[in-house]
């Protein structure tokens, strides 16, 4: 009976340690080492096996290198399907990230020797760079979720989302009765600053931090510190920029993080269609 | 210190309720319980939560008093220093108060309650980029469908209702497929190149490769290496791993390894097919005598290591119809019916020599051009024409008229005994003397003429036939039904049948005609002058050969062709194109140090 939670300490000691390792590291980098093997034998086939006339998608080790790029293509796009299936067992999900990452750069490989560098304007070519499209995108990612998470949360200066909106609110509150006093031309560039949308901006100015129509800024230009009132609300309106400018630097990060995505997945769908086309056509018209 | 502390409530038809109070105290405080200067009855607010006092210089200190954080501006805080001119709005649970002052007035603290924000939600949502571009769902959606539609539904629908059109290389017609220029690996060789917006001239039926038949709608014409069930037999055993290769691609339709498409691969780019290498056809020819049996050739492999001896096509025998194909080794005899000694024509010195040199026409030894003209194309030679080659000096005049020579016809018997014939018809002795007819029928005049026998007419033809006469320089005189004749003229067109020579290509910068040709020691016409194959190996080794100034790598295809095994000169018509240049990806390297 005492092995019982001898076994258990250990299980839980091993998936411990394991919570802690990063997918890219996940069992000594296995799966780097796996991708670099494929890449390293699809190229060294590829230099040494002559076929004639030229390299090319049809001959043996084009529809051999074609064939593992397909499977694997279609297997790395099942992560979306793996990811949302909480199951136990050896293929961790991390298992499965990693693999995804490191096998999806061995298919720049393995995709690059089965065209044989012969490209041109044909659906062959658009899964070709659909699936680098993905690729960089991917490798993208994965540099940003290393590298941004950290701004991310030194931008909070431990506010939540909602406290960013309320202090807006709060700030707006009182910009509207210290701007009481205003004449009728500040008091329209209050009314439009307050007016605006805090989410104010397409995906590039998110993307950039760039805000040139920003209501708040022209306000702050508009009005001084000539008075008692105007410099009260001129200094409200400094805390609302400030404010925004916190609040748009989290968009900018968030953009940043996420506008991979908005490539990768439907690339990889259209990759999906594209593969079909070309695998269909290319037996269509054999 | 005085503060003025404004509540505004909303009756329950929203109308505000304000009340105004002033406190005035060094510090207020604010909380749940009732005894503060401000009550708040919240629960999410602590019995005595905040202390608002004077920090001095016109500024408030707000600090916590129990263990709970308050919100100032919206950020939650435990302590924090405003400015009453400037405002600052402090927020516990739902109760909002703004602080405020005007000038030297008293702190105002504005108190309200805010309604639980139901949309607080729905606002977080904005933070993700989410909000700013179209869901990944319809992105994927219109362009996996784009790509379904246009490169793959289009051209298969345009193909499957087709109306099918036979081919016509004279008059190439447009495709009726949409969209499958999508579908092309690459463009179409130079030969093919109109074919370019026709897939379907190749690709007739669906997921069914190019097939022979189709090519042979255009290709017609084109001769068979050998017939088909010969030509299976004749191949060499494929390797392991091409076995299984056809196999498979056999197994899925594919012809095998004898189809036009293995060795015509398509869409490589405007490229020219190459001659395959000499391993192509060494892969058949090195050992084909152990399939096929009968074959009359011997194997080759190599020009320089293994081809069989030139088999020349000629005339073994005088009266013959038809020439023979006769190994050189077998030192064959060639009856052309001519008696023409090479040697002494072609002699700087003697006789022949002297005689060319007194002619105006030559005024030099006779060289081979004198008698060999090269036809155009440079391939060949043009017949030699007796009167133009030999008659400056092997005259066939026979006669005098007038102040003209009169001259044998040649090339007919028939032709030279009636020009004989004729001769004489002046000179003959008279039966009487003494006696002559008047004016113009006397002897000597128009209209004389000896109706006597011709003898010596008959007489001339006769030694004009013997080895001895006029005809016998260069014809072997012979009988023909109990009357003199020459014996035939037997000449092929050409020696070499089944591989190309061309004598441009071995000009004089190359090669003098003696080197090849042993004109200079040959004495007799039935010399066969064809050069052997060692006497090409000089120059010409096989593909491997190392190139230098002397030696020409050579492959089958310099002298054969594969489709023409029997004409390699054919077709005269096929397009020039130019070359494609050498391959240079790393296995085309590797395979080119490995031969």
């Amino acid at each position: 009976m005492a092995s019982v939670p001898n076994n258990r300490f250990k299980q839980d000691e091993a998936r411990r340690n394991a919570d802690h390792v990063s997918f890219l590291k996940h069992k000594k980098y296995r799966y780097l080492w796996i991708a670099l093997l494929l890449s390293i034998v699809s190229g060294l086939g590829y230099a040494l096996i002559d076929q004639e006339p030229r390299p090319n998608g049809g001959s043996w080790y084009g529809y051999t290198l074609g064939t593992i790029g397909l499977l694997l293509i279609v297997w790395l796009s099942l992560l979306g399907v793996r990811k949302r299936k909480i199951t136990t067992g050896a293929w961790s999900l991390k298992a499965w990230t990693s693999a995804h990452v490191y096998l999806g750069l061995a298919l720049i490989v393995v995709g690059t020797l089965h065209t044989g560098f012969q490209i041109g304007w044909n659906v062959h070519t658009l899964a070709y760079f659909l699936m680098l499209l993905v690729i960089i995108t991917g490798i993208y990612g994965v540099i940003v979720y290393a590298t941004l998470p950290a701004s991310l949360s030194s931008n909070r200066k431990e506010m939540t989302r909602a406290q960013m909106l309320e202090a807006l609110t709060a700030l707006d509150r009182q910009l509207e009765s210290a701007a009481q006093p205003l004449g009728r031309e500040q008091s329209d560039l209050v009314i439009s600053a307050l007016g605006q949308d805090v989410f104010y901006g397409g995906a590039l100015a998110r993307l950039t931090g760039a805000y040139p129509g920003c209501k708040t800024n022209k306000a702050l230009k508009g009005i001084g510190t000539a008075s008692a009132a105007e410099e009260r609300v001129h200094t409200l309106l400094t805390k609302r920029a400030e404010q925004l400018g916190q609040i748009r630097r989290h968009l900018r990060i968030r953009a940043l993080l996420e506008v991979w995505l908005f490539i990768h997945i439907p690339a990889t769908i259209a990759l999906l269609a594209a593969l079909l086309a070309h695998v269909v056509s290319v037996f269509y018209y054999w | 210190m005085a503060f003025l502390i404004r509540t505004i409530d909303f009756t329950a038809s929203g109308r505000e309720i304000v009340r105004d109070r002033t406190v005035d105290a060094a510090a207020v405080n604010i909380g749940r319980a009732a005894e503060n200067d401000i009550h708040l009855p919240d629960l999410a607010v602590e019995q005595r939560h905040v202390r608002i006092s004077d920090a001095g210089g016109g500024m408030l200190k707000i600090e916590a008093v129990g263990g709970l954080e308050f919100g100032i501006d919206g950020r939650s805080t435990m302590g924090a220093d405003v400015d009453p001119n400037i405002g600052a709005e402090l927020s516990l649970g739902s109760s909002r108060l703004a602080i405020s002052r005007d000038g030297d007035g008293p702190v105002q603290i504005v108190i309200k309650q805010v309604e639980k924000d139901e949309g607080a939600g729905d606002a977080l949502q904005n933070f993700a980029l989410a909000s700013a571009l179209p869901s990944k769902r319809a992105m994927a959606w219109v362009f996996s469908l784009a790509i379904l539609v246009l490169l793959l539904s289009v051209p298969i629908i345009t193909h499957l209702t087709r109306t099918p059109v036979e081919n016509d290389p004279e008059n190439i017609t447009e495709g009726q497929v949409l969209f499958d220029a999508a579908w092309s690996a690459g463009e179409l060789s130079m030969a093919h190149h109109e074919l370019e917006g026709n897939c379907e001239a190749c690709h007739v039926t669906p997921f069914v490769s190019v097939q022979d038949e189709t090519c042979l709608t255009c290709h017609e014409e084109l001769g068979d290496h050998a017939k088909m069930p010969r030509l299976k037999e004749g191949m060499a055993p494929l390797s392991t791993g091409d076995a299984i290769q056809w196999s498979i691609a056999e197994s899925l339709g594919k012809e095998g390894p004898l189809g036009c498409v293995s060795c015509h691969s398509e869409h490589e780019g405007p490229v020219k097919l190459e001659a395959s290498d000499e391993k192509f056809c060494a892969d058949c020819h090195n050992d084909l005598d152990t399939r096929l049996t009968d074959v009359a050739f011997g194997n080759a492999s190599d020009f320089g290591k293994k081809h069989p001896q030139f088999r020349p096509q000629f005339f073994t025998a005088h009266f013959d119809k038809n020439p023979k194909r006769v190994s050189l080794d077998k030192n064959p005899k060639e009856m052309s019916g001519l008696i023409f000694p090479h040697d002494i024509h072609v002699s700087e010195t003697g006789g022949a020599a002297r005689m060319a040199i007194s002619l105006p026409q030559y005024g030099a030894p006779l060289e081979c051009s004198d008698c060999h003209a090269e036809e155009e194309d440079g391939v060949g030679f043009a017949p030699v024409a007796m009167e133009d080659s030999c008659e400056a000096c092997h005259s066939l005049v026979f006669d005098r008229a007038g102040p003209n020579f009169r001259n044998l016809r040649h090339g007919d018997v028939d032709d030279l005994m009636e020009d004989l014939a004729t001769m004489g018809r002046g000179s003959r002795g008279s039966i009487v003397t003494g006696r002559d007819r008047p004016g113009q029928f006397a002897r000597g005049g128009t209209y004389y003429s000896n109706f006597g026998r011709p003898m010596s007419a008959y007489i001339s033809i006769n030694r004009a036939l013997e080895p001895t006469g006029v005809c016998g320089e260069c014809h072997i005189p012979t009988m023909t039904n109990g009357r003199r004749d020459l014996t035939p003229v037997n000449l092929p067109d050409r020696f070499l049948m089944r591989g190309f020579f061309n004598h441009k290509e071995h000009g004089d910068d190359v090669a003098e005609c003696s080197d090849c040709h042993a004109t200079d020691t040959s004495k007799e016409a039935t010399d066969l002058l064809i050069p052997d194959l060692e006497s090409c190996r000089d120059c010409h080794l096989g593909e491997t050969a190392v190139k230098t100034e002397e030696i020409v790598p050579s492959s089958c295809a310099m002298c054969h062709g594969y489709h023409t095994p029997t004409m390699p000169w054919r077709p005269e018509d096929h397009p020039k194109l130019p070359g494609n240049g050498g391959s240079d990806s790393v296995a085309a390297i590797l395979s080119s140090l490995r031969r």
